[in-house]
């Protein structure tokens, strides 16, 4: 009962913001007539508004297609790090823990280094998110006889991020200063305004369709969460269960990186939030990250499009958001693992 | 044929041997204990019988067939495992928990149908843990956590029920009434497979009793015939008497105890 009150404020919630993020921006739209132009739009109700060229190109050529990637890519960090929490039965991992992100911002560095084209970082930065989580499970696979030792996993991930990491340094230090560096670096911060009908169109269903997936993985994640043995007494083919769990999440972490930078903080800390709404049970959870987490991301970009002259780099903003929030958050903490 | 059997286990994890050619046969409907001292292979042994670890050399049977030919799934149907103690790191409910057992039913992305939820009750029911239900799991007591478990194995449906020392960190009373509700349940027809510490234990569950040392078969039978003042002597390095009560029952009197 308690939970579809949640989810069905949290739905509202989503498609209020969503309407007020259309609205909102440089040129403002009244809330009256953006409605008159959807329901003109949509419906064939009411009258031609004036100005339909305006509307349409700042509408549904420029707002939409941000809004909506927005709207994935939180949906998509926040999913990913609850269902790596729920794996890792340990409430601070991110899901970045298996170098993904640090892979697919590398990948992007020397994308833009190497590369003149926008679709040539993308997939640089596709490709090297997926090796990154490969140098992990493989450093996993190295010392422990099967990679379901999960505290192999997470060292393989610090592994791999350093390793990453370091080689995000040498791209930064012999990139061109002048006209390379400030790319990568701004890259680096987030952001989604490069975000438009194409890159949209090429990672939305992705997006949406791991996002789902994953949310659907609850009930296997949860009783993975009880040890190897009895999930497999069970009849759950645990490697199966965990490596799906493991490919969608990074696919997922990369798109983000592809489509936005980096973005820290959401995949950490929306899932705490969730969990003090509705529980740990990840068969609840895991569709709220998604919610939550989407609504989280369409507000903070909003704020960050219309708050300042400039427009405030993304990843910049969910840190300075994140951690007084994170903060509250670990005052649960002491409760235990919810 | 025979209906759960291990022929000629060899076990090593890495270089350390563990098994060296045990044989054990389990009939259907029977309480088989396995003794030994700390280490001495117990464990290993069940999660062969599980399937949950291969064995280097020999094979384990069920219904006259490889146990590794069972998909996960199959196995779980016929054989449920009912751990020393689950760690639970989320507040399930103790529904929760015995819904997790019918997860091999289930269709793959699909909540629990009402028959699913209708069979962990009647499992919990069964076992008087009925009021439970909405209980989280890690706030119950051991005992209950332990029925809770077998109620999980029950509505899992499989009939054979492997062990791993039920009774460790119940108290007294509870470990009778965990003993009580093994020796039922396998009048209804399950089989139980259970590792225990407690000689005086499978004395009362009676069933069959495999004794291991070093890896191997020490002694085996009728757990009245085999369980003797010098098997439990050998296995646990003790000094103890089996006497024999009034009414014919066997108790360990340690050799520290003087009896006037």
């Amino acid at each position: 009962m308690k939970n579809s009150l949640f989810f069905s404020l949290m739905i509202v919630s989503l498609a209020t913001s969503v309407l007020i993020s259309l609205a909102l921006g440089r040129y403002e739209i009244e809330l009256g007539t953006l409605w008159q132009f959807l329901a003109w739009k949509f419906f064939n109700i009411g009258e031609t508004p004036h100005e339909v060229v305006l509307l349409t190109n700042i509408v549904f050529d420029i707002r939409l297609p941000r809004i909506l990637a927005v709207l994935l890519v939180g949906a998509a960090l926040s999913v990913s790090g609850g269902a790596f929490q729920a794996m890792f039965v340990n409430p601070l991992v991110s899901p970045g823990i298996l170098g993904v992100l640090a892979g697919a911002s590398f990948g992007a560095a020397l994308g833009i280094m190497i590369s003149d084209s926008w679709l040539g970082v993308q997939l640089f930065a596709f490709l090297f998110g997926f090796v990154a989580v490969l140098v992990a499970l493989v450093v996993a696979k190295i010392y422990g006889k099967n990679s379901s030792q999960m505290i192999l996993l997470v060292l393989g991930g610090v592994i791999s991020s350093s390793l990453f990491s370091a080689l995000l340094s040498v791209t930064k230090f012999v990139a061109d200063p002048y006209n390379k560096l400030p790319t990568i670096v701004y890259w680096l911060m987030g952001s989604f305004s490069a975000v438009d009908m194409n890159t949209l169109s090429s990672v939305a269903l992705p997006l949406l369709f791991s996002t789902i997936m994953l949310s659907l993985m609850g009930k296997y994640l949860n009783i993975l969460s009880l040890g190897d043995d009895d999930a497999k007494a069970l009849g759950v083919r645990v490697a199966w269960v965990r490596n799906s769990a493991i490919l969608l999440a990074t696919l997922l972490s990369t798109l983000t990186v592809v489509v936005a930078g980096m973005i820290g903080w959401v995949g950490l800390i929306i899932p705490h939030i969730a969990r003090f709404l509705v529980g740990a049970d990840n068969r609840v959870l895991l569709p709220m990250c998604a919610l939550l987490g989407a609504l989280f991301l369409v507000i903070v970009d909003t704020l960050c499009r219309i708050s300042m002259n400039i427009e405030i780099p993304i990843g910049i903003a969910t840190s300075l958001i994140g951690i007084p929030i994170f903060v509250l958050a670990l005052r649960n903490a002491k409760k235990g693992f919810v | 044929m025979s209906f759960y059997e291990a022929r000629n286990l060899h076990f090593a994890y890495n270089d350390k041997v563990v098994l060296q050619g045990v044989d054990l046969c389990i009939q259907e409907g029977s309480i088989v204990s396995l003794l030994g001292s700390n280490g001495v292979g117990k464990s290993t042994l069940m999660k062969l019988f599980l399937g949950l670890l291969n064995p280097t050399c020999g094979e384990v049977m069920l219904k006259g067939k490889p146990l590794k030919n069972y998909s996960i799934k199959e196995r779980a149907l016929h054989i449920s495992y009912v751990p020393q103690s689950t760690q639970v790191a989320f507040a399930f409910c103790a529904l929760d928990i015995v819904l997790m057992g019918r997860i091999a039913f289930e269709s793959c992305f699909k909540r629990a149908s009402k028959i699913d939820i209708s069979l962990a009750r009647a499992a919990m029911e069964r076992l008087g843990i009925l009021h439970l239900e909405k209980c989280t799991f890690q706030t119950l007591s051991g005992g209950e956590k332990q029925l809770v478990l077998i109620a999980r194995s029950l509505a899992q449906g499989a009939k054979i029920l492997v062990m791993d020392e039920p009774v460790s960190g119940l108290d007294y009373g509870n470990q009778l009434r965990l003993l009580e509700t093994i020796i039922l349940l396998s009048k209804e027809g399950y089989t139980f497979l259970k590792s225990t510490h407690f000689p005086e234990h499978a004395l009362m569950l009676g069933g069959y009793t495999y004794a291991l040392k070093k890896g191997r078969i020490l002694a085996h039978g009728d757990t009245h015939e085999t369980i003797t003042q010098e098997l439990i002597n050998e296995l646990y390095n003790t000094n103890i008497a089996l006497k024999q009560t009034v009414c014919g029952y066997p108790v360990c009197i340690p050799s520290f105890v003087h009896i006037k």
